[in-house]
């Protein structure tokens, strides 16, 4: 367990005075030292920013990747599930996967012009396709005899989809809303340069113009990283659960 | 940690619930002020009336009028919009959210060849740009450009256009010189880096690399083309039919605006300073900065619209292939708001009594 914290926190340790290093030698006036961050990370704190913009960019990350799993789930195991289905759906699913939600900016501004919607739909649009073709494929792959026993017993389409079909494919869902969650949480700087006027994302943008405030960009950038590392300490704990456990302890 | 002992999909169902609904309370109270007592407002649009603008010095004259006119009359009818670059402002035009916007005059020209409903009402400024080098290069007249990258804020800009005209006239065919696009806030760390040797937008961001100490100026607007022109401001020709009286009052109080920044060099620097901090986000030495050092760098007076001056601006943007001649000075402007400059008055109002 010690050296669980010792490690990171020793590399940690290199990597702060390998940057302030870096910056010293090179007599950069413009690359922000380790403690210029932290006093702009202390400035956003005294202007009541911090928690605004912390608060504005889980607000968007938190409804748009709800509505990918709202979505992105049920469709992804119905298209597993029914081979006409998937088989009309995939090659326009394939085709939208890959566009990145930059692209979509300027269509998210004609949609939903430029308040919360535009960003939410962005990070919707990103962590959608990963959700949903995790889900097609684990319901494709699913261990035929569980299907077969499932239909011995005689149950509904309906209760074989829930009490069959649908447990056997949890633990590789929640591994891909891991995933999805961290492409989430990625997309938030692209997503909020549209004018919204708060945000993670919006702070390094609105540091950028605000002449050289290096130290905001790099604090914005380590505020992402952090709560992401938050976030998706969270989301493990869901791989912990006794319904999804034998799904990870049977790969180990 | 209640996670791990959890064992049902309903309570995973109920903590992401309560969490969607604590997030989205703590942004509506915190962001987008949902539970602030409401301004009643003295305008009968339902919708404000948005005017977009980017934090530069050429849209000054935006975020001026706005605190003036609170400051005066304790509302205002327009709200301005903040945009961080030109693609996300020029999008949120044509998607009919801005009524009115600050915008690159070969931009609003080219969107109007391209039928979107635009007129130029007024313009933003004039000069305001400069052309920067890094002081370690070897680059000491127009001339010596020969082969070097340029960085220019947007292919539409006029920017752009007053590199092209001072290259032909030292006698540069454009095709010696590497142009590239840059969103100007990342151009003085460019030139620092020497990503590229020479960088033109407007202010303050060409102030900022000669401040800083990296930069040295090759020209100013007026060194080149004299009353240069970047931004202009520009309505949508619906809201100029449904609400002509806003946008009366609209460019009544940019030109007004204009006039008082000319006025006294005090009321530049607390332009700078309610500026700043209200509206751009910057540090204020560096607009107090640009609004005086020289003090015409960047000029807010002589703002109607005149034939000649756009029938330049066409003549350079039809060379560079980036208007097509389809329409004229005509099509894209109505310069039925302000007849001469001579009858604006500026502001009547004094920032020091207020504080």
């Amino acid at each position: 367990m010690k050296k669980g914290i010792l490690l990171p926190l020793a590399v940690l340790v290199v990597i702060y005075f390998l940057w302030d290093g870096a910056v010293l030698v090179s007599k950069s006036d413009i690359f922000p030292r380790p403690y210029q961050v932290f006093l702009g990370v202390v400035e956003l704190v005294q202007h009541g920013l911090l928690l605004k913009y912390v608060v504005a960019s889980l607000f968007r990350v938190s409804v748009g990747f709800t509505l990918a799993v709202l979505v992105g789930v049920p469709l992804g195991l119905l298209l597993g599930w029914f081979k006409p289905a998937f088989l009309a759906f995939n090659p326009i699913i394939q085709i939208l996967r890959p566009i990145s939600p930059i692209a979509w900016i300027p269509l998210a501004i004609l949609w939903f012009k430029v308040d919360d919607r535009a960003p939410i739909f962005l990070i919707f649009l990103s962590s959608v396709f990963p959700i949903m073709v995790t889900a097609i494929a684990a319901v494709q792959n699913i261990q035929p005899v569980y299907v077969r026993a499932g239909q011995n017993f005689g149950v509904s389409q309906f209760d074989l989809f829930r009490r069959v079909i649908f447990p056997a494919c949890l633990p590789q869902i929640i591994t891909s809303l891991r995933i999805a969650l961290g492409i989430a949480w990625l997309v938030v700087v692209a997503a909020e340069m549209i004018a919204v006027n708060s945000g993670l994302g919006y702070l390094i943008i609105d540091a950028r113009n605000a002449g050289k405030r290096y130290d905001l960009v790099v604090a914005g950038m380590l505020l992402i990283g952090v709560i992401g590392l938050a976030l998706d300490f969270l989301v493990r704990r869901l791989e912990s659960f006794e319904e999804v456990k034998w799904g990870y302890s049977q790969r180990m | 940690m209640l996670l791990p002992l959890m064992s049902s999909g309903k309570t995973v169902g109920l903590v992401v619930g309560l969490w969607l609904i604590l997030i989205s309370l703590l942004h509506a109270t915190l962001n987008l002020g949902a539970f602030a007592p409401k301004n009643v407002g003295t305008s009968a649009l339902k919708e404000p009336f948005r005017v977009g603008f980017i934090p530069v010095t050429c849209h000054l004259t935006c975020p001026v009028t706005d605190f003036i006119n609170k400051q005066m009359t304790g509302s205002s009818e327009f709200e301005p919009v903040r945009f961080q670059g030109w693609p996300e402002l020029k999008d949120a035009f044509i998607s009919g959210y801005l009524p009115a916007t600050f915008i690159l005059a070969p931009l609003a020209m080219r969107m109007r060849e391209d039928g979107v409903p635009i007129k130029i009402v007024y313009l933003g400024h004039r000069d305001g740009t400069a052309m920067v080098v890094n002081r370690e290069s070897q680059i000491y007249q127009i001339e010596d450009l020969r082969g070097k990258t340029i960085a220019v804020p947007n292919r539409f800009s006029n920017q752009k256009l007053l590199a092209v005209k001072a290259l032909q006239d030292h006698g540069v065919p454009i095709d010696q010189v590497k142009i590239v696009e840059m969103a100007p806030p990342d151009m003085p760390a460019a030139l620092f880096s020497k990503a590229v040797d020479a960088i033109t937008s407007g202010e303050p961001f060409m102030g900022q690399a000669e401040m800083d100490g990296y930069g040295r100026v090759l020209y100013l607007t007026k060194d080149v083309w004299p009353g240069f022109i970047s931004c202009v401001l520009a309505v949508r020709e619906d809201a100029i039919r449904d609400h002509r009286d806003v946008v009366q009052r609209l460019v009544d109080g940019i030109a007004k605006s204009g006039k008082w920044l000319d006025e006294k060099m005090d009321h530049r620097m607390e332009a700078a300073d309610f500026v700043a901090q209200y509206y751009y986000n910057q540090n204020p030495r560096l607009l107090r900065f640009v609004l005086s050092k020289p003090p015409d760098r960047v000029t807010y007076t002589n703002l109607a619209l005149r034939r000649n001056d756009f029938l330049e601006i066409e003549k350079l943007a039809r060379q560079t292939g980036i208007l097509r001649g389809k329409v004229s000075f005509d099509d894209y402007t109505d310069t039925s708001f302000v007849s001469t400059d001579s009858s604006i008055q500026p502001f009547a109002w004094d920032y020091a009594k207020t504080k």
